[in-house]
């Protein structure tokens, strides 16, 4: 459904929260960030579609500049906590991305998108278990998890996601 | 852990499908009420980012110290955002927009916020300031100098509103400060 921004009315507005905000959330914690930096996350970016309302030029795409804003509002959050005094400022308002992964989840999309994970070789399948339901879990945690060196997470967490897309886009 | 953004969001389509982690009702509530701090055709003053080098030596046209509440305590220049343990210094934070300077000074207390702040150039005649939180805001009518100050706010998100008479508001953009 678009949207008429400068029209948007309290109904439409409740609409965009039920529609994204479960989306929103989803970004915030696959951040890293626990549950009260996540909150700060989300409304971060509700309160800047508050400030930017006569800005948005494209309403259709309001979904992906929340979802946009979100992450760039928990990676300001997360760098802040690890003590980046540059990060305390409001990010900037950023362009949206273009991902299809940020795309609205159907229950086929899901379905078919932890049966990849299922059909990933190990330490894959169990590692994105690990930290898709486990945000929280740090790398130290990860590693004694999965029996592997620290240093090792980062990397390999980024290839099993490679490899997981690979397989999403092969099953498209 | 600040994954890239692709990742971000493959990860993130990953625990929606999988269900576990609900958007806790709070965090629904508060988007459906951000709604009401819309301010129609108001400007939004962006904050002024900081100058490096010397400790809170900031960019921008400061010239005076904003007023500063009863029990604000400390230097000034801290930046905003959470405080490190033991730290009860005043953050400042500089924003302009529509015409207008507006430094917003924020003393993390226990259990409430302090803020103090200066608006230049001086507002006309029967201006008010509105210091906003999302569950509630003070009004502040500033003498010719533009100070203003309110204690005893929530943690959490703020942003200060300059409303003039015949002229578009400007408002601050929102800041979270949690200790």
């Amino acid at each position: 459904m678009p949207y008429e921004l400068d029209l948007l009315d309290e109904t439409a507005w409740r609409d965009l929260v039920d529609r994204f905000g479960h989306r929103m959330w989803a970004v915030a914690r696959a951040c890293g960030l626990d549950t009260a930096d996540a909150a700060d996350a989300v409304q971060a970016a509700w309160l800047r579609l508050v400030e930017s309302l006569p800005s948005i030029r494209d309403p259709d795409r309001v979904g992906a500049w929340l979802a946009t804003t979100t992450r760039h509002e928990a990676v300001r959050i997360g760098r802040r906590r690890s003590g980046d005094r540059h990060a305390e400022l409001p990010a900037e308002i950023p362009a949206p991305d273009t991902d299809p992964a940020a795309a609205m989840l159907t229950v086929e999309d899901g379905r078919r998108l932890w049966a990849a994970v299922d059909a990933l070789p190990e330490p894959c399948r169990t590692l994105l278990r690990l930290v898709v339901t486990v945000p929280e879990a740090g790398y130290a945690q990860i590693a004694r998890r999965m029996a592997m060196p620290i240093g090792s997470v980062g990397p390999t967490r980024m290839r099993c996601l490679r490899r997981l897309r690979a397989l999403m886009g092969d099953d498209r | 852990m600040n994954p890239p953004s692709d990742e971000a969001y493959l990860l993130a389509a990953l625990r929606m499908a999988a269900g576990t982690d609900p958007v806790p009702p709070g965090v629904a509530a508060d988007a459906r009420a951000a709604y009401a701090l819309r301010l129609p055709g108001g400007v939004t003053a962006v904050p002024l980012p900081r100058a490096t080098g010397r400790p809170g030596a900031r960019s921008g046209a400061r010239r005076e110290p904003p007023a500063r509440p009863p029990g604000g305590a400390g230097e000034r220049g801290a930046p905003p955002g959470r405080p490190r343990a033991g730290e009860n210094e005043p953050r400042l934070v500089s924003f302009a927009g529509g015409g207008l300077a507006i430094d917003v000074e924020i003393t993390v207390c226990d259990g409430h916020l302090d803020v103090a702040g200066q608006v230049r150039p001086a507002l006309p005649a029967g201006s008010r300031i509105e210091i906003r939180t999302p569950r509630l805001s003070e009004v502040r009518f500033p003498a010719g100098s533009g100070e203003f100050a309110a204690t005893g706010l929530p943690h959490g998100w703020l942003s200060v509103a300059c409303h003039r008479p015949g002229q578009a508001t400007v408002a601050t953009r929102w800041l979270c400060v949690r200790p």
